[in-house]
């Protein structure tokens, strides 16, 4: 106390940069809601390890139904919809790796711009629920809820023609896809992205990846503006 | 608790980066030839700078004294800006070195791993830095079942 009268400044900055979050904290206790604190802030730019074939990330192949095995082991490269410019679909948004993507939050909705064809993801957190029927969209119909420091995504109506990684893992159109965003720090972000799709897999299983805080902006992107290889593209399988 | 799980976390990641190919709209296996690397001196003649993939081309005389206009593929745009690549990096008239892998259907195309340029430095193309082969990563890590 002592200190903060010699420096009446330093103490009037602190208690203006303090003020306002004894305020925040009072008003939480007053309205009898002592857990309804502010979710982190995710905002950025951030980009996660590139993932080509999920089950690298997974360990070990996904738990396929008969229908599931028998698409992957003639599913092709070749076939694969980005090599058409097609959207890459939102969980292999975040897996694209090279190509980053920003977080842009606001109370009630959780946006994720891909730098990846320049599309993106809106995920209401407005609290509404999903709609009866969901027409299929290349990224689905997504609702996250805070659980603490993390983002619960739920998304439905995911467009089958999208698949899962550059290997042909694919899903059907009944694939329900949570993602939990764990803030882990300032610069990391635990993604874990968990696939249930009973005409595809026998019962749901999951893959984490760390996203990491980049030092950069997602820049311009345009899947057709030279596209050259098409014409090039061999199967890779007889 | 928390700074360990980041430090594995940011280690992680750090070990997955190190194996990622470069690839923008196409796995590197369905255009181009693992088995098949190849190094190739010419002289630029046109730079395209442009998504998904950058393209150079090169004249490079043969032993029989003809001379093929080879066409490369790099990485996207984007990442390699990142990497300290622009625009003008490749300048027609430039004569330079390029390691990478050909194409399968037998164009004169291959994948640019690396380019040798007139000043000697070695540029990566790809997502890594010169003693990492993107492409040639690529191969062994592309996904392929």
């Amino acid at each position: 106390m002592r200190n903060c009268f010699r420096t009446p400044f330093v103490c009037a900055a602190s208690c203006f940069l303090v003020l306002p979050f004894v305020i925040a904290c009072g008003s939480r206790v007053a309205s009898g809601n002592p857990q309804a604190a502010a979710p982190p802030d995710l905002n950025g730019v951030w980009s996660a390890p590139f993932t080509p074939d999920i089950s690298k990330a997974l360990g070990h192949q996904p738990p396929f139904t008969p229908y599931g095995a028998a698409r992957f082991a003639k599913e092709d490269e070749f076939d694969d919809p980005l090599t058409k410019c097609l959207p890459i679909g939102p969980a292999r948004g975040i897996q694209a790796g090279i190509m980053p993507f920003q977080i842009v939050q606001t109370p009630s909705v959780f946006t994720i711009l891909f730098e990846n064809q320049h599309t993106f993801r809106i995920i209401h957190t407005d609290g509404r629920s999903h709609p009866k029927d969901v027409d299929a969209t290349w990224f689905g119909d997504s609702i996250g809820k805070w659980d603490g420091n993390t983002l619960v995504v739920d998304t439905v109506g995911i467009d089958d023609r999208t698949w899962l990684d550059t290997a042909g893992h694919e899903h059907s159109d009944q694939l329900h896809l949570v993602e939990r965003f764990q803030k882990v720090d300032n610069n990391t972000i635990q993604w874990t992205a968990t696939f249930e799709d009973p005409k595809f897999f026998t019962e749901p299983w999951s893959i984490t990846l760390p996203v990491a805080r980049q030092n950069t902006e997602i820049m311009s992107y345009s899947c057709e503006e030279n596209e050259k290889d098409r014409a090039h593209l061999r199967r890779t399988k007889k | 608790m928390r700074t360990t799980s980041s430090i594995i976390l940011r280690l992680a990641f750090f070990l997955l980066c190190m194996s990622s190919p470069v690839f923008a709209h196409h796995g590197f296996s369905v255009e181009f030839d693992k088995d098949n690397p190849l190094t190739l001196t010419g002289t630029v003649t046109k730079m395209e700078f442009m998504n998904p993939h950058i393209y150079f081309y090169l004249d490079v005389k043969g032993k029989d004294g003809k001379v093929v206009n080879w066409a490369f593929e790099g990485g996207p745009p984007n990442v390699i800006y990142r990497q300290g690549w622009r625009k003008d990096t490749l300048k027609p008239g430039d004569v330079v070195t390029v390691k990478g892998f050909r194409a399968k259907d037998g164009a004169h195309l291959a994948a640019c791993s690396t380019v040798k340029l007139p000043d000697g430095r070695e540029m990566s193309a790809g997502s890594g830095g010169v003693s990492q082969n993107a492409y040639g990563s690529a191969a062994g890590a592309d996904g392929k079942k």
